[in-house]
């Protein structure tokens, strides 16, 4: 077999191991050196290395929302001024939705990297700030347009010939609420990019630019040959899915609804989403970039799970995105709630596809943070405190599994539930109830999995802000699988004063209130009544079922072992 | 009492047996195969092999997988757990984390306790530990009764809040002994692991309990066999925390010793560290199938409060040792005209093409034994012959998919091999905060010292140390040990709200407690030593540093914040890179720990090499892709002061190192192999 290069595949190897390294050891620096849990945490962050054409060389992704998005920002800082615009020790920022995609929260810092005097590519990290100066703190699930949403930047220089711009650093300070662990977050990026600038520089003076390029055209031609063969095996044709995003928020009775078609001809694969709603009032908005990053998760996850990012990923792949619409939002539209339809539309990919890859694809997840975030003064020590928690779901299953059962949805990477004894210790509240939420998944040959119900009890006056999504449409099953139940939030239930509700900001809640949410589950696999009996009764036992559930949905009296 | 200070490392393949002689203040290294079946066997049988008699050892310290294989095989007992009603799925929930984010078929952990097998139970404590509901007393009972009509074989006992009041649980263990007995096993989580966080500290009681018995079972049977074999002094087990036990206490508290496997080898490090004054150690532990990585910094093991094993939690102090990719065993392949080499392990079985075991597939040992790297007839101590021919052909086969002759190929699955490894090395040491350049590699394991000179080079790393035994430098490891007993007290304040001398009461106490438990260690009270430390985070973060205390009754002294905070500053400096004095701290718990000096044997001075000249022989080991004429040294040949140049082989029973052209080695004192830089030693 020839490898097309004249270089040997063993110097590509190290090389190709070199650059993930590389962005490995980015993405060590910046969770060790972040200043805020939602960094180290929860991973919401992306680092990335390119070459000198904005192509990825290696990257290392902690959510994957975030998936390949990071070039556009270094493409459209080229584009506004000019490829001579880059200079040695320059660093950049940016946040602007339109440009970067996501809400200005998401910020990018960039920079070039060069060998002696000649530009060789670009390091660049994407993070979350915990605030930029939004209407409400940290960001609020009511804004109408993106003046409410806090400080929009860039492409702005941070740094020039290594030294800080001071008066651009002095109106991110001065424009953000909390600017010791912000700017903090910000010199870690900054440390983030250094370390990958240097390691770009290792490689290339230990092989060669020249040697690096043939090493990458290689590495770009493995990733693709591998790729176009998996696009190959669907068969051609047009493949459709249709989801539908409960409200923006701000107009809650009107529904979003979000198309997706695939065509897949040969080896390459087209996602048309063109045919979604048109950019909402409320903030369920994003720009192109980041419509392109969750069609690409969806694209990995049923294409190339374990393959890891470059130049080389989704050149099988196109895609449509109107502007104008919720997936290619116009400015001043409102994006801080940018991920609820982006997640979505991740789960609706495999819906579209199901039929091609009955193996791969899974019934739909309960797909939203599902959000409670209250605040008040704490009587115990008399300070204030927020607390903000996204609450898990049910999974869908897939042939050969049922699905897994209160985990967290896709955009929140690996966050971990805040524990009750630490909730409890931290802030005047407690936890009834954190249980499992039996029947909750879509029945199915393979069961989804079953969401949670946690119950909170207020011990002081406060409030509270929810965002609970999903409900006009539950998570769906496929191949005969039933949906799930969706979400369901009661303010003190069975009292006179009984409300349901599933998104308010900023609703006042009294001592002695209580709080029941739950989430929902994940949509089911195949036809029900092929469960087997043996499953339906481990289920009940189990309480992953009830008793009624297994007699209505399956038809089997778990009576003798319940 | 007997003269030999005796550590026994049970593998899954070998035992290896390490022997002190007190008298003659000589060591000596043993081996036998691993017998599965009946491992106090096996045991009996190595300690054959390099003592006499059983009743001439004065020491005997002991690392035992027992827990360990259970649970990673599944083969636990059946537990009950009995949880907070309302709360008692918090050992499924499991925290809902998905850490593999491409994964569109993720699974959690497996839990060892299936739901159907908890247990809701009435009764709550709040926050500050007072009882909001008094304990079901009844649904204790009733689980009582299904334990009995279920065959459950232990209960794990795991409530809200009881790290801040444990009356519930003690009060539902009461009730469970009376119902089942004085010898049934009851884990009450706040024994288990005295800290917040429900979900961990749930698992580690639920591992606790699910591994206890088989832990206790098996020290009671080798105690037995060891007394009546002749022993005269205590059987000690090595901690996962580095330090050991009595047998006795080992199985009060089995968890403790569930990870202690692979931290011999950290604790040696720390040792050698101390012998040589050298502060910045990177360990590097390569076996058939495994390749570990620990850290010495500055003189001290990286430790953890917490661990996790397949994904399960536990709260306990434990060295930290990085598994990264599979050693020997890593299979080369082949995927869309690229050259892979690993993740993927050819494991023991079928292994590698050399093992002659059925395996086709060309291995990094495989590629090794082509390039002449390691001596055939040697391997494992002469317990396995290598078939080179095996090894050629599977070689050869990938080889010609890529155009490479036989040689090109297995010294480029090499070269990759040793460059990813490095790579995991720097990205451990990148978090850690740590430069290689500043660090000394130490390697050993069978297969460590074959690589090591190749990964310090990668790593910028100036020297390279294989010490004396490489094989059974872990077993050594546990002989330089000290008895050591962790307690820990939830002591969450903000810095505003503290009462420093309530902290220092505490502490006061803690230490009574531990120097009490010294008593059953049969620790001698002038070889006591206490130390006591205090996790610290700055407001809101979810991490803490452990940061030391002088003394008990620092929290007492006026300046106690200002530098307290000070220390916690300048280690969240060296450890993240940035800090914030003067900003708001919180405490989150107390630790103390008591050790107790049991006596170590002195370093060895290596008897000095006779002549200048190294006695060998010369083979033909391919580098650079050259054929070059190397010199095959034994070991034993080998004494303090001797040098010579790479290219060289240096075989010896456990283990082979490989030191190639361009680089110089020196024996030390201590009889280890100090390889560095040709250039580097001249200059």
């Amino acid at each position: 077999m020839t490898t097309g290069t004249a270089l040997d595949p063993v110097t590509v190897e190290i090389i190709r191991n070199a650059l993930n390294s590389a962005a490995d050891d980015m993405n060590a620096t910046l969770i060790r050196s972040a200043y805020t849990p939602i960094i180290y945490e929860c991973g919401d962050c992306v680092v990335a290395l390119l070459d000198a054409d904005h192509q990825v060389l290696g990257q290392s992704a902690g959510l994957p929302i975030f998936l390949g998005n990071l070039e556009t920002c270094t493409r459209a800082t080229e584009e506004r001024f000019g490829r001579e615009v880059w200079q040695p020790g320059d660093v950049w920022i940016l946040n602007d939705s339109y440009l970067g995609g996501t809400h200005l929260n998401d910020v990018t810092i960039f920079g070039p990297v060069f060998v002696d005097t000649e530009l060789v590519g670009f390091t660049a990290s994407r993070a979350h700030w915990i605030d930029v100066g939004s209407k409400d703190p940290g960001g609020s699930m009511d804004s109408v347009s993106i003046f409410q949403e806090g400080l929009r930047m860039g492409p702005q220089k941070l740094l020039s010939g290594g030294r800080p711009e001071r008066s651009m650093m002095d109106i991110i300070a001065t424009n953000v609420r909390f600017p010791y662990p912000t700017t903090g977050d910000m010199h870690a990026m900054i440390a983030c990019i250094t370390m990958g600038e240097k390691r770009l520089q290792e490689i290339v003076q230990r092989f060669g630019l020249p040697a690096l390029e043939l090493a990458r055209d290689e590495i770009f031609r493995q990733t693709e040959v591998l790729e176009r063969a998996v696009i190959t095996a669907i068969p051609d044709g047009v493949y459709a899915a249709e989801g539908v995003l409960d409200n923006d928020g701000v107009d809650l009775d009107t529904p979003v609804p979000i198309r997706l078609k695939i065509t897949v001809a040969g080896d390459t694969i087209d996602f048309d989403v063109t045919e979604s709603a048109d950019q909402t009032v409320g903030p369920v908005n994003c720009g192109v970039a980041q419509a392109v990053s969750a069609l690409r998760v969806g694209y990995k996850l049923l294409v190339s799970p374990d393959l890891p990012g470059n130049g080389g990923s989704f050149r099988s792949m196109t895609t449509q995105v109107r502007q104008g619409s919720v997936l290619g939002a116009t400015a001043p539209a409102a994006c801080q709630w940018y991920f609820s339809h982006l997640g979505l539309l991740i789960d609706m990919v495999a819906r579209a596809l199901a039929p091609a890859l009955p193996d791969q694809v899974a019934g739909a997840s309960h797909g939203d943070s599902m959000i409670v975030l209250t605040s008040g003064t704490d009587p115990r020590y008399n300070r204030e405190w927020v607390s903000l928690e996204a609450t898990v779901g049910g999974w869908g299953a897939w042939n050969g599994s049922d699905g897994e059962s209160a985990l967290i949805n896709n955009v929140n990477g690996s966050l971990k539930d805040i524990p009750i004894e630490v909730l409890e210790t931290r802030y005047p509240w407690r936890i009834n109830e954190y249980r499992i939420r039996p029947d909750s998944g879509g029945a199915g040959r393979w069961r989804g999995g079953n969401g949670v119900v946690r119950e909170y009890l207020a011990l002081t006056d406060c409030t509270v802000s929810l965002w609970f999504e999903r409900s006009r449409q539950p998570a769906w099953g496929v191949f005969g699988g039933e949906d799930a139940v969706g979400p369901e939030v009661v303010i003190n239930p069975g009292r006179p004063d009984e409300r349901r509700l599933l998104k308010v900001n900023g609703t006042a809640i009294r001592e002695g209130d209580v709080i029941r949410c739950a989430t929902g589950g994940g949509g089911g696999f195949g036809d029900p009544t092929e469960r087997a009996a043996e499953d339906v009764r481990a289920d009940v036992l189990d309480r992953h079922l009830t008793p009624e559930t297994a007699v209505s949905r399956y038809g089997i009296d778990t009576s003798a072992v319940a | 009492m007997g003269s030999y200070r005796v550590s026994m490392d049970i593998g899954g393949t070998f035992t290896d047996v390490v022997t002190y002689d007190e008298d003659t203040g000589t060591f000596a290294a043993g081996k036998a195969s691993t017998t599965p079946g009946n491992l106090s066997e096996g045991v009996l049988e190595g300690l054959g092999s390099v003592i006499g008699r059983t009743s001439d050892i004065g020491f005997l310290v002991h690392g035992t997988t027992q827990g360990l294989n259970a649970f990673l095989e599944r083969r636990g007992v059946k537990v009950l757990l009995l949880g907070t009603a309302g709360a008692e799925d918090s050992y499924h929930i499991a925290r809902g984390p998905r850490t593999r984010l491409y994964d569109l078929h993720y699974r959690k952990p497996e839990p060892l306790v299936p739901r159907r097998d908890v247990r809701g139970i009435g009764g709550r404590i709040a926050a500050d530990g007072s009882e909001l509901e008094p304990l079901d007393e009844a649904a204790v009972r009733l689980a009582a009764a299904d334990v009995r009509a279920q065959g459950h074989g232990a209960v794990a006992v795991a409530f809200l809040f009881s790290y801040k009041n444990p009356a519930h649980e003690l009060r539902a263990r009461e009730i469970l002994l009376a119902e089942l007995g004085d010898d049934f096993t009851v884990s009450l989580s706040h024994e288990a692991a005295k800290e917040w966080r429900e979900y961990e500290r749930t698992s580690s009681a639920v591992v606790e309990s699910y591994t206890g018995p088989i832990v206790r079972r098996y020290l009671l049977e080798l105690e037995d066999r060891l007394r009546s074999d002749g022993l005269g002094v205590p059987l000690h087990v090595m901690q996962s925390s580095g330090g050991i036990l009595t047998a006795e206490s080992a199985r009060a508290r089995p968890l403790q010793t569930l990870l202690s496997g692979p931290v011999g080898g950290a604790i040696a490090c720390a040792e050698l560290s101390r012998q040589s004054g050298r502060r910045n150690l990177i360990g590097v532990d390569m076996g058939g199938t495994s390749f570990d990585v620990s850290l010495i910094v500055d003189g001290e093991p990286d430790v953890s409060a917490e661990a996790q094993l397949e994904g399960l939690p536990m709260l306990m102090s434990v060295v930290n040792i990085h598994t990264v990719g599979a050693g020997g065993g890593s299979v080369a392949w082949s995927e869309a005209g690229g050259l892979r080499v690993g993740p993927r392990s050819a494991g023991a079985r079928p292994g590698p093409a050399c093992y002659g075991r059925g395996g086709t597939e060309p291995t990094v040992t495989d590629a090794n034994l082509v390039l002449g790297r390691i001596d055939p007839e040697g391997f494992a101590g002469g317990q396995m012959t290598l078939d080179t021919d095996a090894a050629k052909t599977a070689v050869a086969a990938l080889g010609e998919s890529f155009g490479l002759d036989t040689t090109e190929m297995a010294e480029g699955i090499c070269t990759v091999a040793n460059s990813k490894m490095a790579q995991a090395i720097r990205t451990i040491t990148v978090s850690r905060g740590i430069e290689p350049r500043d660090s000394s590699l130490v390697a050993f394991g069978g297969a460590g010292p074959m690589h090591a000179v190749f990964l310090a080079q990668e790593l910028g790393i100036a020297e390279t140390i294989v010490p004396r035994f490489p094989g059974a430098f872990s077993a050594w490891g546990m002989l330089q040990t000290r008895i050591r007993k962790d307690f820990t007290e939830p002591y969450f304040f903000l810095d505003a709200d503290l009462d420093a001398a309530d902290m220092a009461a505490t502490l006061r106490r803690m230490q009574e407690q531990g120097l009490a438990t010294l008593d059953d260690e049969g620790v001698k009270p002038e070889q006591r030593a206490v130390a006591h430390a205090v996790d610290i985070r700055y407001e809101a973060q979810e991490y803490t540093l452990t940061v030391p205390l002088t003394d008990a009754d620092e929290p007492g002294r006026p300046e106690f914040l200002t530098a307290v905070a000070e220390r916690f500053a300048q280690q969240h400096q060296d450890r993240y890179g940035h800090a914030n004095l003067g900003a708001p701290i919180e405490f989150v718990a107390l630790r103390t720990t008591a050790f107790g000096d049991l006596g170590k044997p002195a370093p060895q001075e290596w008897p000095v090499a006779r002549s200048e000249e190294v006695p060998h022989v010369v083979r033909t080991v391919v580098f650079d892709g050259r054929p070059c004429e190397t010199m095959l040294i034994r070991r034993d040949d080998l004494g303090a002061a001797h040098r010579f140049a790479g290219p060289a082989i240096v075989v010896e029973a456990t283990a082979t190192t490989v030191v190639p052209p361009g680089f110089q080695v020196t024996v030390d004192d201590a009889g280890s192999l100090i390889i560095r830089a040709q250039q580097e030693v001249e200059a």
